[in-house]
């Protein structure tokens, strides 16, 4: 029989707190404290992965993202009395994506498919429970995390798949305007299914 | 490194979860029971059920009983019944707000939104919900007279829905199609359904799904790589165990508009009319599979025999053969969103839904005013997780799957707008896009087991 | 490092300014309420895809974690990042300039923010306190905002002309989809 221990996490549900939505984009913000040894192998890490773009090549698979960002904060700028002045304690790390889907379904894509790399960007913040099991993970963001205030997106409707694969297809519709005005009709009728075809996965 | 192999305590957990109570049990009645009177008096009644509550416990050989009955709450049941705030607090805040105030993130909106419900659903009246299965329609009718007489004795108590539904010949659904038998397998239950029910391994084997996706207090798929052992969330001891969270909605099919339309579309289509039912829902109407069968379905298909639900997608990621928007592949992606299965595993559910309402007979298209459709009734560990995740994610949008907005296009669209790729070179676009399905009404609930039950009926639930 | 802000002709901007004590409610009241006063102010900047406004109260602690000490705030901080096109510079210059009937009620709210929140002044204020990316991922980095819209526009155009000229024959097909593609459409 099972043992019974105190449950892995929080009651999580698909979605995230209703000012993170702008129309399909979703934002998530998240602060997190990072130890010593982050202050010397995260500023690597961006570089190498800065460097060697091809290791993002997952997270662009994914293709529920349209901007993500990572930055180490050591100090603000200061701005004169009551802000206090000086360098902080620890590093902070701010992250922030801006993604389409479910919340729910955003974590657990990258705690099951992006392992590594969720261990290499969290894993020098304090408190981080490793990306599996998946329910003290979304704990762990879940209380890091910061509702938005006010989130905009250009193009609510719009998921981040939809803009890449609309994108792709631009360029093929110009083309086919071109033979529209140049073709006989039968001559079209097979650039037009020729089109279709090679673009049906935009459509 | 995952938890050794659990042993499921089946005489806990109630009937027809685990594995199905199966076709010889042809008419089904679901009863949703409302409250009027103290808690006191109506554990009085609902301690009176308890000896007749059918469990997971395998039948012996020939022992079949002629009806069985299981019982299911919903949140105002559970006060209704006594049970304190603080654990009702303990149970998910899906089940806790219930299906109806969730409409429009389940898209039961326009024809289907709550305000057009049928009386009773959705408005917290139903508080207990009695499923009765019989073999036979003379055992059926004892069986709901004996549940009403109990009811009288008690009282303080009203049906306030009640939904009668009987199997239709060869297992099928108002569409024409076989259903029902495509279900998660089941670690320590159903292992014999792994191939094809499970999760798709590389290298084209299959394993069961952990028990906790679908019963509380064992390790989910999550929790089972957890090094602590830590089990997934659950209601409040000693409700929680053994339990299992349940969807119940009533879904209108509109069979002579569905008819209509593909008839109208397959003018225009390089197929005919069945082929082309056939690429929106992802199975010939036999059952066949369209990624194993593309063209034409064989003459003979039972989805039963043994590995007979074994396909997956791999060698058809482009939609060529199974559309890649068509209904059982958006309700069940297998290995076709990539990554090992890991965006889809966790979203399965055990479905023990039955058609309601006699046929539409074959051919005709003029609509005959009444009212058929499908009893959709499905377990699940978490409903936000499993059944809305589902709902939300692949049948009412298409991102995932790389179909932009569009919706599965047998559940129809509200909008009217909607359309479907047939992939194919060149491809065809299914178009309108009618509401072809409406939800009548719903409830979230949950199946205690059987000491849960207890605990229930004695007021010791907390 | 500023290059890290860039990927492809899109840049990552981030502000992070303290909050004057007391402003702290208002400042969130004001931000809240902006959805609900019609299109979001950040329609105004037209190279912008994605932008935030979020108010960090403080940096979470907890007792049971290994770090030894605990860190706070001194005050509330807003932050305002933006996904935008091109260059910075000129971007700011915008924003200082459509953002100004806005900005005293946000920015304003702010330690150190110029009397007049506009222009020049607000601009050098924002520069100021300006956070730079360690890593920035972008979908789409080469497409500008009206790159997007645009592709967005013609793919929804392209979608309702395939489902209605379905089953055209070829004269009326190329007829058809001129009257819709056709010169300057």
């Amino acid at each position: 029989m099972s043992v019974q221990t105190p449950s892995a996490g929080p009651i999580t549900a698909t979605g995230t707190e209703p000012r993170n939505y702008d129309g399909q984009a979703i934002a998530i913000t998240v602060f997190s404290t990072i130890k010593l040894r982050g202050r010397v192998f995260l500023p690597i890490l961006f570089r190498v992965t800065r460097t060697f773009p091809q290791l993002t090549g997952t997270l662009r698979q994914l293709s529920f993202i349209h901007f993500a960002r990572w930055s180490v904060i050591g100090r603000l700028p200061y701005n004169g009395p009551p802000q206090k002045k000086g360098r902080f304690r620890y590093p902070h790390m701010y992250f922030e994506s801006n993604f389409n889907g479910g919340w729910e379904e955003y974590i657990d894509a990258f705690s099951h498919i992006l392992t590594s790399g969720m261990t290499a960007f969290w894993g020098s913040s304090y408190g981080f429970p490793k990306p599996l099991p998946t329910a003290p993970f979304k704990k762990y963001i879940q209380d890091n995390e910061t509702e938005a205030d006010h989130y905009y997106s250009a193009y609510p409707d719009a998921t981040s798949s939809m803009i890449q694969r609309a994108l792709e297809l631009d360029e093929r519709v110009e083309s086919l305007k071109r033979d529209a005005q140049r073709l006989q009709p039968d001559a079209f009728a097979a650039a037009y299914r020729r089109f279709l075809t090679e673009s049906q996965n935009a459509l | 490194m995952a938890a050794p192999a659990v042993r499921m305590d089946l005489a806990d957990i109630q009937g027809d979860i685990l594995r199905g109570y199966g076709n010889d049990y042809d008419c089904t009645s679901y009863a949703f029971v409302t409250i009027e009177c103290p808690p006191e008096q109506a554990r009085v009644w609902f301690s009176g059920l308890l000896d007749h509550v059918t469990t997971a416990e395998p039948w012996p050989a020939g022992e079949k009983p002629l009806t069985t009955l299981n019982v299911a709450v919903t949140a105002p049941g559970l006060r209704a019944l006594g049970v304190s705030e603080d654990v009702v607090g303990s149970f998910s805040r899906e089940f806790r707000e219930g299906m109806a105030s969730r409409a429009t993130l389940l898209g039961d909106v326009g024809p289907s939104a709550p305000e057009s419900w049928e009386p009773g659903l959705g408005t917290g009246e139903a508080h207990v919900l009695l499923t009765i299965n019989a073999q036979q329609t003379s055992d059926h009718e004892r069986a709901l007279a004996k549940m009403k007489d109990a009811m009288d004795a008690a009282g303080g108590l009203r049906i306030v829905y009640q939904k009668d539904t009987e199997l239709l010949p060869g297992s099928r659904e108002h569409f024409g199609y076989t259903d029902g038998f495509a279900q998660p397998a089941i670690e320590g239950s159903s292992d014999d359904k792994a191939r094809g029910g499970g999760v798709p391994l590389k290298r084209g084997g299959w394993r069961p799904l952990a028990p906790g996706e679908f019963i509380l207090g064992y390790p989910d798929e999550d929790t089972r790589v957890d090094p602590k052992r830590r089990l997934p969330n659950a209601p409040a001891a000693p409700l929680g165990r053994s339990g299992t969270y349940m969807v119940w909605r009533k879904l209108y099919q509109d069979v002579a508009l569905w008819r209509r339309v593909m008839r109208d579309a397959a003018r225009v289509y390089d197929g005919d009319e069945h082929k082309l039912s056939a690429k929106v829902v992802g199975r010939w109407r036999n059952g066949a599979p369209l990624v194993q069968y593309p063209d034409a379905p064989p003459a003979q298909f039972d989805p039963k025999t043994p590995g007979g639900n074994d396909f997956r997608y791999e060698d058809d990621m482009d939609g060529m053969r199974c559309p890649l928007g068509s209904h059982i592949r958006r309700s069940n992606p297998r290995d076709a969103l990539n990554f090992e299965g890991h965006l889809s595993f966790r979203h399965r559910m055990i479905r023990r839904g039955m058609p309601y309402g006699r046929e539409l007979p074959e051919g005709v298209t003029a609509d005959d005013g009444a009212d058929r459709g499908l009893v959709f009734v499905s377990f699940q560990g978490s409903i936000s997780r499993q059944f809305e995740g589902v709902q939300v994610q692949w049948l009412n949008a298409g991102n995932i799957f790389g179909l932009g907005h569009d919706k599965d296009f047998l559940l129809g669209d509200p909008n009217g707008t909607g359309k479907m790729t047939i992939q194919g070179k060149p491809p065809f676009f299914l178009a309108p896009q009618e509401v072809f399905v409406r939800t009548r009404g719903g409830e979230y609930l949950f199946v205690p087991g059987i000491t849960a039950l207890a605990a229930l009926a004695d007021g010791t639930a907390g | 490092m500023r290059s890290a802000n860039i990927t492809g002709q899109a840049y990552a901007f981030m502000a992070m300014t303290p909050v004057k004590p007391g402003e702290e409610q208002p400042l969130a009241d004001y931000l809240r309420g902006l959805r609900g006063r019609g299109p979001s102010p950040l329609t105004r900047l037209a190279r912008t895809h994605l932008a935030r406004f979020v108010i960090v109260p403080d940096f979470h602690n907890n007792p049971t974690w290994k770090q030894r000490r605990e860190e706070h705030l001194d005050l509330n901080y807003l932050i305002f990042t933006s996904n935008l096109d091109g260059d910075l510079d000129s971007y700011l210059d915008e924003l200082c300039e459509k953002l100004a009937p806005e900005a005293g009620e946000i920015w304003g709210r702010c330690v150190g923010c110029p009397e007049h929140a506009q222009g020049a002044a607000l601009k050098k204020y924002l520069e100021h306190n300006q956070i730079d990316t360690g890593i920035f991922f972008a979908a789409y980095g080469h497409a500008t905002v009206a790159m997007v819209k645009h592709a967005l526009r013609e793919r929804e155009r392209m979608i309702a002309f395939a489902v209605s000229s379905q089953g055209l024959e070829p004269a009326a097909l190329q007829k058809a989809f001129l009257a819709e593609f056709g010169e300057g459409r």
